[in-house]
């Protein structure tokens, strides 16, 4: 027994501190010794290629699907699939890092900022001598994946957007003349599909639209396209939004609230279902008609397999109308190598194994998208999820398709955008005055990212 | 030797995690923000000099006003409605019935509860068709207001749904309020002050540090909202939400510049102690008074 308590007290607190460091130190050793570590499913000798994509669920199995093909029908490379959520962000953090994937698969309106930036490896050499043609491709494709005269990724998947009419909902408010034929293909015959279709139960609040510009409200800048008009001039020095075109298109979707009231269209929208669920409007019929790309077909597959729909390109301006080239957004995903990548010739050896046409054809088929090819198989269409894929893929080889504005100041020209119709569409501003605002706004983002550039290519001179 | 060396310095090797933590993950990316400040730096390039003229973009900035006048609207409501609100609820749990802990235990669980699941939550309640809060005003025949859709009533939606995490604020007043002796109210009591004197005059100075440090906290935490607007309301509607920390978010990660968002961080940081500062002075000046 100790007579001091002190010192016992003492002792056993060195003890303590003792047991603290070594089980600090087991830990430690544990962790190093059975802790997390990369998977050690890479065959010997093989060269590793990291690939970061931003598909989770059926899409992100239907390319782990082709990774597994290609790990499985070569014996030189193996392709490692990582599925990143918000992949240009972190991209981007891993390319500062100095630290990057081999193969990512980007947006293509991401292209322009990286490219720009140096951040991505051109890849015009190695596609040219691969024999890559931008002829096998549908014209609007190879303008996705290059900018200033280079290219910076190759296609992965692609999709137009179109209208898509819920014929139930159409039939059951008496319109049944769009089961067949063109569809509407100008906007008055449109807006005169919706009125048809519009109706208020006895308590006078909205039950159910042809159409509504807020559904689903991911492109608030599109609608002046299809209209004839342009956001930034051809060569992304001007932005151009206050065009008369324009303000013809935002004039348009000011006539809804203006017509039915700011508050009754509110209100019927906080009523609406998510994208992605069964409550989504168009599967309910309560927005009987809406643009939206052809991955929509797998939304109807899962939550309304009975529901009988079918898409028109998306109507335009009656004075632009030419049904032989129809008008429409063309969306895409990109396999681009980041500058600094450790393996970047395994990577593009697999970008390419990819652009083979039953490859391609596959991965649109499973995500529900267009074919990215010049001409789809017969094949292709019969099984394709989406019945009026044919649709999409004219409107990807129309020359009149339209992609997001090659620029690098994109994403603050759209956020101003988004900001502006808002506002427009509670009636507190007018399609002039938004559009002048966002012009301002944008044309100072693009004059002060040339500026930027100037200087950097000048060595930072002040 | 060397034990007596470590025995001398056993209290910064035990120290030495956490300075090499704060050193790593604070002090340092500290000095390169104020670094970065100075640059147009995108993440993709090398940062470019630009000396001072990302503090003076942000003056002519119009969306850096719009985001400082919300982020002070929802702060100048937000803070003295949680005070009053957490400082009711303290008021009533300082009462000890055999339900006292039960009833704590529900006003503090909302605070450990994701934000993110909170804010899905918050947006079921405050649909104008189909939530909880307008077929409760219906049911009294009044007719709710488009919460996230409609600009006032969204910035007011987000003031409402802050008071949700009331839970930490009404522990710290729950805390101070019991350390007032009873006496003091019984001598209150014989001196013939009713109820309200008694919390004017006994319980609000006794509790004076407590709604200092709340309100510091909650300037802070106010300055620096982020997560349930973005969730809610993304800004909208017409960027009426449109707060400081999300305006610095899209600027760092959706418009890649990092230079100007690290010069918006620091406007931040003095914004935030330049605010914090009036209830530090209101403070001191109490104590000086005492």
């Amino acid at each position: 027994m100790d007579s001091d308590p002190i010192s016992a007290v003492s002792r056993a607190g060195r003890l303590t501190r003792r047991a603290a460091i070594a089980g600090l130190g087991a830990g430690a050793a544990g962790l190093l010794l059975f802790g997390p570590r990369p998977r050690g499913d890479v065959p010997p000798g093989r060269t590793v290629v990291d690939y970061w994509e931003k598909w989770t669920g059926a899409e992100g199995v239907a390319m782990r699907r082709l990774v597994d093909e290609f790990n499985a029908v070569q014996d030189r490379i193996h392709v490692r699939y990582l599925t990143i959520g918000a992949i240009d962000q972190k991209a981007m953090i891993a390319i500062a890092g100095g630290s990057p994937p081999d193969l990512v698969g980007l947006w293509n309106f991401n292209l322009p900022a990286y490219a720009e930036a140096g951040a991505l490896m051109p890849l015009d050499d190695l596609a040219a001598s691969a024999g890559i043609d931008p002829g096998d491709y549908a014209s609007g494709i190879w303008p996705m994946l290059t900018h200033e005269d280079r290219l910076w990724g190759l296609i992965s998947t692609c999709g137009s957007l179109a209208l898509y009419l819920n014929l139930d909902a159409l039939s059951s408010a008496g319109v049944r003349e769009h089961e067949r034929g063109p569809g509407p293909q100008t906007i008055e015959e449109l807006d005169r599909l919706h009125e048809r279709v519009f109706a208020v139960d006895a308590g006078g609040r909205v039950e159910r639209v042809g159409f509504i510009h807020t559904d689903p409200g991911w492109w608030s800048w599109l609608w002046g396209y299809h209209f004839g008009g342009r956001l930034v001039t051809e060569d992304g020095t001007r932005a151009t939004a206050m065009s008369p075109e324009n303000e013809d298109a935002y004039r348009w979707v000011r006539s809804y609230p203006e017509r039915y009231g700011v508050d009754a269209l509110q209100q019927f929208q906080s009523g609406l279902g998510f994208y992605g669920t069964a409550l989504h409007p168009f599967l309910t019929g309560q927005v009987a008609t809406t643009i939206q790309g052809p991955w929509l077909a797998n939304l109807i597959e899962a939550y309304a397999p009975g529901l009988r729909y079918r898409a028109v390109p998306m109507p335009v301006e009656a004075s632009i109308l030419d049904p032989s080239r129809p008008v429409g957004l063309l969306d895409g995903d990109v396999l681009s190598i980041p500058k600094g990548a450790a393996e970047p010739e395994a990577a593009f050896e697999f970008m390419l194994w990819i652009q083979d046409r039953r490859r391609l054809e596959a991965l649109a088929s499973a995500h529900g998208k267009s074919s990215p090819l010049v001409e789809a198989t017969p094949g292709f269409l019969a099984g394709h999820p989406n019945r009026s894929i044919a649709v999409h893929n004219a409107v990807a080889n129309s020359e009149r398709v339209f992609h997001f504005p090659r620029l690098r100041v994109w994403p603050r020209y759209v956020a101003e955008f988004d900001a502006a119709v808002q506002s427009l569409w509670q009636l507190r501003t007018t399609p002039g005055v938004m559009l002048g605002g966002i012009e301002r706004v944008a044309q100072h983002a693009i004059d002060e990212a040339a500026e930027i550039r100037r200087r950097r290519a000048a060595g930072g001179a002040l | 030797m060397i034990r007596g060396v470590l025995r001398r310095n056993a209290g910064w090797v035990w120290v030495s995690p956490w300075i090499v933590g704060l050193t790593v993950f604070f002090l340092i990316p500290m000095a390169m923000s104020l670094y970065y400040s100075l640059t147009d730096y995108n993440m993709l390039e090398a940062p470019l000099r630009v000396g001072l003229s990302n503090y003076a973009s942000i003056l002519r900035d119009e969306l850096f006003w719009k985001a400082v006048r919300n982020t002070l609207v929802y702060a100048g409501v937000s803070i003295p409605l949680t005070a009053l609100v957490s400082m009711a609820i303290a008021g009533l749990l300082d009462v000890d019935t055999r339900l006292s802990g039960v009833v704590r235990l529900f006003v503090f669980t909302p605070t450990v509860v994701p934000l993110v699941a909170a804010a899905m939550i918050w947006m079921w309640l405050f649909n104008s068709d189909a939530g909880l809060i307008n077929a409760g005003l219906g049911a009294v025949g009044i007719q709710g207001p488009n919460w996230l859709q409609q600009q006032g009533w969204a910035m007011a939606a987000l003031i409402l749904m802050n008071l949700w995490s009331v839970g930490q604020a009404v522990v710290i007043y729950l805390g101070a309020l019991q350390d007032i002796p009873e006496t003091l109210y019984e001598a209150g009591e014989l001196d013939g002050m009713g109820p309200i004197r008694r919390f004017v005059h006994i319980a609000l100075p006794g509790i004076a540090h407590a709604v200092v440090f709340n309100s510091i906290i909650q300037t802070i935490t106010a300055w620096q909202v982020f997560a349930t607007p973005f969730i809610m309301t993304e800004g909208g509607p017409n960027r009426s939400t449109y707060f400081y920390s999300h305006y610095l978010y899209d600027n760092a990660f959706l418009f890649q510049r990092m230079g100007y968002a690290s010069a918006l961080g620091w406007v931040q940081t003095v914004l935030i102690a330049a605010c914090a500062l009036v209830p530090w002075r209101f403070a001191r000046r109490l104590w000086s008074t005492r």
